[in-house]
């Protein structure tokens, strides 16, 4: 277990009021039995930035995820969303504010094809939010965009987990979120479609949109992350930009503990 | 004062043998994550078996007792665990269920083989000649005595088993972690198979005891072993000490209510289905499960055609319908209007089970209300369709309302708590026992659907109405949504979809569906009978689709052709041979080896012609060996 370092110490306190502070956690624990998951949690990702949530395995990212999406109940703290704190919200409450996620075990709708995925979650997106747009279009643009025009008809569960995965980013951003959430979107890519991805990212974060993202490619992390938290045995043991994550000591610590 | 401590004492008794038939279940579920539907029917083998060894050949007692509890009930668990439940591992739970209640109406059917329902048989109490005894102004008999003496017995030789003997400690670790547990040495697989061979002997000893209480009838005693389900859900289908209690609760609660009911009024119609309203309310508070998805492997979801074609294939349908209403004597249009009514039923199912991934044990349920409101009120005018399908439409709002967080074997279970509670409460109150309802059939004015013929061709209308509607569905907006569910609820929560809504609604359109065909079933056959819509006769109507094919067409119609041709094929067999239930049974049983059923073998049938004759399929439907993930699957299934 490590001690809070420098850079967790020195990171600005924000206000999940303030307009840029898309998602906040705070001082979230989750305890499974006698595990605790997750410890005291604090985290923060920013409009128009993309975060990094990393950590060894069994950290308590994924756990994290489903906090903050609803889909596990924290045992203390809170989540706020776009200024509102949905701590006590059903799952597709707090999506409607504007949130998407995708998941390491894949969640994908199996017996549809690509197109399919896409087009139910902006149906359903139009159906919530009554905002009159043709889910038809926006599945089009969509499967353009994240690079699944070639295998749009086919069925998800028959394709490789990779693409798969982008099946999920897509369907997330169907539903057109300002807070988008991703468990390790680049596991099973080669490495153009990695890069292709972190450009995405990139791209996505200049929108406007807040991106966190549960990644283990070192260098996708560095490269296209605005800022990073670095958890380990569910605790935030650092924050800060890739620069300063990459030479926090505690982070090593935490890293090569975990690989030996 | 007396009245009460008699109940009392009739309640732990009854108890005690709930606590019996729990503890079974529980040791079975724990260590093999499968919830055996057929342990009730174990338990009416058991004593019926002893019956045959100690009454028809005279055997003495303790043999006979020896024979059934020591060597047969367990011989028995064993081979079922070898032959159905190890094959299951990693499998859905929806196939888990079906299995286990392919296995519970195969045992009735052969019960009914070897003993025939029409024979009278008495199992005496023991001691039956022994004098009661006197406690104050209470009388206890010996047999009570002994049943409470057998129970506690259990109990502290489980509590030691489990906490002192090498096997009972090897099997604590198979139900913590299998794999931690195989690697100390222990075979899961072994311990799974003990663990089922004891739960049998306790279903057999349950059955044995409960047996002189009431009669030695096949589904009397089945029931009510069943009824111990619900204290194997207080204990959460872990906690041994808790089922005990549960037990004990139920017993007093069955007995109190029994002796305190007054008479008329709601209460005393719902006396006989406490213990399934306990159920159903038990697991309502069980705490929610996380939104997850456990199917790794769904079944292969056949083309789906479009428009065009389902609207051709109707026609000739339709066609055909009409050829065979001029052909078909009086006797071959009744089956044939009752297969195509049966398939609007199974239509209902596919929209439910197949397409949104939902069990249900109560659709025989809906189609009894359906038949219940168009006998009571609609006098088989069009307003009698509207009636039967808007309380068809209620009840199944109600169903989904309360089992909204339920999904897999809770909601199956509580499903067949609402069917078996509404067989016991409702039905047999209304029609009575033994006793029939009149329907009218269905007139459209200016239509002649009076006669055989007439309706036969009515029903072929309807289904195919019904079918290429569910179809267009299927291809729809909410035929997406209700796959997604399927696929993946959690997926779909964090799209923002209320899932709570999406299956209120697939409940309502299904059970409005199946109650339209409860209207259509009353009309066919001119009077109804609570046993028409009995809860084994829901298990059966799961069981067919299954057969045909959960998410097709071709498998609701194939299904509900084989079920309206039993009555047919059993008339040509012994009476006695229930082919109903041995068939579908047996049928049931073996799709553990092929989960795609008949509709899956046609669609794939008809990909692979296409494949042969050159053209690409329609929509792709990648066969299933081309899936690695299903290969994967498959290994595991064999």
């Amino acid at each position: 277990m490590s001690t809070p370092s420098a850079a967790t110490l020195q990171s600005p306190v924000f206000d999940p009021r303030d307009p840029d502070v898309v998602l906040s956690v705070q001082n979230v624990s989750v305890k499974f039995g006698g595990v605790q998951a997750v410890n005291n949690a604090n985290i923060t990702a920013l409009k128009g930035q993309v975060t990094g949530l990393i950590g060894p395995n069994g950290a308590g990212k994924t756990t994290t995820f489903n906090v903050i999406t609803g889909l596990e109940q924290p045992t203390e703290g809170q989540v706020w969303i776009a200024g509102t704190d949905v701590s006590r919200l059903a799952p597709y409450r707090r999506a409607r504010l504007g949130m998407a996620r995708t998941f390491q075990r894949l969640e994908v709708f199996g017996t549809l094809t690509a197109h399919d995925n896409v087009l139910a979650a902006a149906e359903f997106r139009r159906a919530w939010s009554k905002d009159g747009s043709d889910p038809r279009a926006v599945a089009h643009e969509i499967l353009d965009r994240v690079g699944l025009r070639g295998v749009a008809h086919e069925r998800v569960d028959a394709l490789p987990t990779g693409l798969a995965r982008l099946v999920e980013l897509g369907r997330g951003l169907a539903t057109r979120p300002q807070l988008l959430l991703l468990d390790e979107p680049g596991s099973g890519l080669d490495e153009t479609e990695s890069v292709a991805l972190g450009d995405l990212l990139i791209e996505l974060a200049a929108e406007g949109m807040a991106v966190l993202v549960v990644e283990h490619d070192v260098d996708l992390v560095m490269r296209v992350c605005d800022r990073i938290h670095v958890l380990d045995f569910g605790q935030v043991i650092c924050v800060g930009v890739p620069r300063e994550v990459q030479a926090d000591p505690a982070v090593q610590a935490a890293y090569l503990g975990a690989e030996t | 004062m007396t009245t009460f401590l008699a109940l009392t004492t009739l309640g732990i008794v009854v108890g005690c043998i709930y606590g019996l038939t729990a503890t079974g279940l529980v040791v079975t579920y724990t260590t093999s994550g499968i919830f055996n539907f057929a342990h009730g029917a174990i338990g009416m083998m058991g004593a019926f078996t002893y019956w045959q060894l100690s009454v028809a050949w005279g055997w003495p007692v303790w043999l006979s007792l020896v024979a059934v509890l020591l060597v047969g009930a367990p011989v028995f668990g064993a081979v079922v665990e070898r032959v159905l439940i190890r094959p299951l591992h990693g499998s859905s739970v929806d196939l888990t269920i079906v299995i286990t209640l392919g296995l519970l109406l195969f045992l009735i059917g052969l019960a009914n083989v070897l003993w025939k329902p029409t024979e009278a048989r008495v199992l005496p109490a023991f001691f039956a000649g022994a004098t009661p005894l006197q406690i104050g102004s209470l009388s206890v008999s010996i047999n009570q005595v002994l049943v409470v003496v057998v129970a506690i017995v259990v109990a502290v030789g489980l509590r030691v088993m489990f906490s002192r003997t090498r096997v009972g400690i090897a099997m604590r670790g198979v139900v913590d972690d299998p794999d931690l547990a195989a690697m100390t040495g222990v075979s899961p697989a072994r311990i799974q198979q003990l663990s089922w061979a004891l739960g049998s002997s306790l279903a057999a000893l349950a059955g044995i005891l409960l047996a002189p209480l009431v009669t030695l009838n096949i589904l009397t005693l089945t029931l009510l072993v069943i009824n111990g389900y619900a204290a194997a859900l207080f204990g959460r289908l872990k906690s041994l000490p808790r089922t005990a209690v549960g037990a004990i609760i139920l017993g007093l609660l069955v007995n109190y209510a029994k002796g305190y009911t007054p008479a008329g009024g709601l209460l005393e119609q719902l006396q006989p289905a406490i213990p399934m309203i306990f159920l159903f309310f038990l697991l309502i508070w069980i705490p929610a499960a996380r939104l997850r998805t456990s199917s790794a492997a769904g079944t292969a979801a056949p083309t789906v055609p479009g428009l065009r074609q389902s609207v051709l294939v109707g026609a000739a349908l339709v066609l055909l319908a009409v050829v065979l209403s001029q052909t078909l004597s009086a006797p071959n249009l009744l089956i044939g209007g009752r297969a195509f009514i049966l398939a609007i039923t199974l239509l209902s199912l596919v929209l439910l089970t197949g397409y949104s991934g939902q069990v249900s044990l109560c659709h025989l349920t809906f189609v009894g209300l359906g038949s219940y409101a168009m006998g009571t009120w609609g006098g088989g005018s069009l307003v009698g369709v509207v009636f039967a399908v808007l309380l068809s439409v209620l009840a199944g709002c109600l169903v989904a309302a309360f089992t909204s967080r339920l999904r897999g074997l809770y909601l199956a279970l509580a499903t067949f708590a609402f069917a078996k509670a509404m067989d016991e409460a409702f039905f047999l109150r209304e029609l009575g026992e033994g006793g029939t309802l009149t329907v009218q059939r269905l007139q459209i004015p200016g239509v002649a659907t009076e006669s055989d013929a007439a309706y036969f061709l009515l029903s072929a209308v309807i289904f195919t109405a019904a079918a290429i509607g569910v179809l267009a569905i299927r291809r729809g907006r909410f035929g997406r949504q209700l796959t997604a569910l399927s696929d993946s609820p959690a997926a779909c929560a964090t799209l923002g979809v209320n899932t709570n809504v999406t299956k209120l609604v697939v409940f309502a359109c299904s059970a409005g569906l199946a109650g339209l065909s409860g209207a259509l079933f009353g009309g066919l056959q001119g009077t109804v009978s609570a046993l028409d819509f009995n809860v084994l006769g829901s298990l059966s109507l799961l069981l067919a689709l299954r057969i045909g094919g959960v998410n097709t067409i071709t498998g609701a119609l194939f299904g509900a052709t084989c079920f309206a041709l039993f009555p047919t094929l059993q008339s040509h067999v012994p009476a006695n041979l229930q082919l109903a239930y041995l068939l579908t049974g047996l049928a049931a049983v073996s799709i553990g080896r092929d989960p795609d059923g008949f509709g899956g073998q046609v669609s794939k049938l008809g990909a692979r012609l296409r494949a042969v004759r050159g053209t690409p399929p329609s929509a792709p439907s990648p066969s299933t060996a081309s899936r690695p993930e299903l290969e994967e699957a498959r290994l595991v299934h064999s």
